[in-house]
């Protein structure tokens, strides 16, 4: 699904990824650790172009989205991603954040097909479903979001602003907003660090349901319990390269690289 | 105290009998219509600077477009307000051959002059948003200025209110000088009455007190709005 040819970043003259090469299947749990500052952060936002790459390139579907002329919002949108601080919108409740760009979307994709219909080949339109409004739009969005609030027990804080919830509970908004994209694959940094430790267990569950559902993930995370349980593959990054990859097994019991070991003394 | 009260019946006179009231009302009128429409017109103009001058600048359109934002923001910040409504009146608009009247003019000018401060008021407010939150905006697949419009500038919007509560009473405070191209102001109002009575003691100090309590009302207005949206704030 995402195919990682020859990676490259540089911020300046520091280059921080030096050629990262990774397929990604459908269905992949992929966890990524290493030391800070080994460009861990940096390798999930070129994924989905948050840093625009410096060279080579990210296969997304088909479509080497590392390229500049490439739209990539549309990209964007079939890859969500979860943040460590939440960053959920401020200014929005709970269910407005949620709904947001899911509506966003569709009024758009109805503004085009009303644009083809009044202006493209003439043809009968007779036989043609009926554009929704915006108003069902909304609708719409409002039913999916509420289920995806149920799914998380935070029903009753649909209504709610951000500032209002715990950080578990934020969190789990921002996996549910940017699952209501319906995307193909979700990247996490660092998804539980910011979290006080008595709600790091609800974050990670909700990730487990997901990876059973059979999404797909790219995890960068300290979790190395979760790692093992969850992962079917753990990347070891260090200065800017990936310097490991092995399933989860086998990375945590025979580690192949000195400095992969010397990492995993120190956290496990 | 007697003498006021000459002062003061001479000045009822006129306002009542002489239609004094109906200038009044034009000139609140006019200096309400120029700070309003120049305060929008500011808002606007201000929203769009700040946000060329987010952009990332590695392409070479925003680099342009920030270096005319910047030029236009340095000329309205760097000249008087009086300077810039004289020269638009007599000096740009003769020369484009178009007419306006004073008032049309001075809400142009105010509207641009506001607009380069605003657009400074309001960088620092997009400049003070968390930035995951544009980052957010964007990884979900929105474009910038769809991040922009819904998620960064509300937010911006309500962090530097009480500043622009503020621009909008210098503005209310500075048209006092629109008279300079021929608007009726408040101003122009009560020096009519004060010329008609040769007694200028009261006009001014009516006009002082309509400017004390235009300014009250706005504060007044501000401190709702900043607590109806401050409610994204508050633990409940
Ligand atoms: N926007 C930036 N500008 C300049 N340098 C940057 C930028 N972002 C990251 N870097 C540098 O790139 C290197 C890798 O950073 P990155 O955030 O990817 O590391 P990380 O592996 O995620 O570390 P951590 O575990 O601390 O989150 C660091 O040296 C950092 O200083
Ligand atoms: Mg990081």
């Amino acid at each position: 699904m995402i195919d990682v040819i020859d990676l490259k970043k540089k911020f300046g003259s520091t280059e921080v990824l030096k050629g990262i090469n990774v397929t990604i299947e459908k269905g992949d749990i992929v966890v990524v650790i290493g030391p800070s500052g080994s460009g861990k952060s940096t390798f999930l936002r070129c994924l989905n172009c948050m840093e625009d790459p410096t060279g080579g390139s990210i296969i997304f579907n088909g479509v080497d989205i590392a390229d500049m002329s490439v739209d990539i919002n549309i990209h964007r949108r079939h890859m969500g991603m979860v943040f460590q601080h939440f960053n959920l919108f401020n200014n929005k409740t709970v269910i407005e954040n949620i709904m947001l760009a899911p509506v966003h979307v569709r009024c758009q994709e109805m503004k085009a097909a009303r644009r083809k219909r009044i202006f493209g080949s003439g043809k009968s339109s007779s036989g043609e479903a009926r554009l929704p409004t915006r108003a069902q739009i909304r609708a719409g969005a409002r039913e999916e979001a509420l289920a995806l609030l149920r799914r998380i027990g935070l029903e009753d804080k649909a209504d709610v602003y951000p500032s209002t919830l715990s950080g578990g509970q934020k969190q789990r908004v921002a996996i549910v907003r940017s699952l209501a994209m319906n995307p193909d694959v979700i990247l996490f940094d660092e998804p539980t660090s910011a979290l006080d430790p008595e709600m790091v267990g609800e974050v990670l569950d909700l990730m487990k349901s997901l990876a059973k559902e059979g999404m797909t993930m790219v995890i960068v995370t300290h979790e190395m319990g979760f790692a093992r349980e969850v992962a079917n593959r753990v990347l070891f990054m260090d200065g800017g390269t990936i310097l490991e990859s092995a399933p989860p097994e086998e990375f945590f019991t025979s580690p192949k690289h000195a400095r992969t070991r010397e990492f995993l003394s120190k956290v496990l | 105290m007697g003498n006021f009260g000459n002062k003061w019946n001479k000045f009822v006179e006129i306002f009542l009998l002489q239609n004094g009231y109906v200038k009044v009302l034009e000139g609140l009128q006019n200096t309400l219509l120029i700070a309003v429409c120049g305060l929008i017109a500011g808002i606007l103009i201000g929203t769009v600077i700040a946000t060329v001058r987010v952009i990332p600048k590695y392409k070479r359109l925003p680099r342009i477009l920030n270096a005319v934002c910047s030029f236009y923001v340095g000329l309205f910040r760097g000249t008087p307000m009086v300077v810039q409504l004289l020269v638009f009146y007599y000096v740009l608009l003769p020369l484009l051959g178009v007419k306006m009247t004073g008032v049309q003019v001075s809400i142009m000018v105010f509207g641009l002059n506001s607009g380069a401060y605003i657009s400074e008021i309001m960088r620092s407010g997009i400049q003070s948003v968390d930035p995951g939150q544009l980052e957010a905006g964007r990884a979900v697949g929105l474009s910038f200025s769809t991040s922009m419009l819904e998620i960064v500038i509300p937010q911006a919007v309500k962090n530097i209110l009480p500043t622009l509560g503020n621009e909008f009473i210098a503005l209310i405070k500075e048209t006092s000088v629109v008279s300079f191209v021929g608007a009726a102001d408040l101003y122009v109002a009560f020096s009519f009455i004060g010329s008609n009575s040769y007694e200028f003691m009261v006009p001014y100090l009516v006009m002082a007190a309509i400017y004390i309590v235009l300014v009250l009302f706005i504060s007044l207005l501000v401190a709702v709005m900043e607590r109806s949206l401050k409610k994204s704030d508050r633990r409940n």
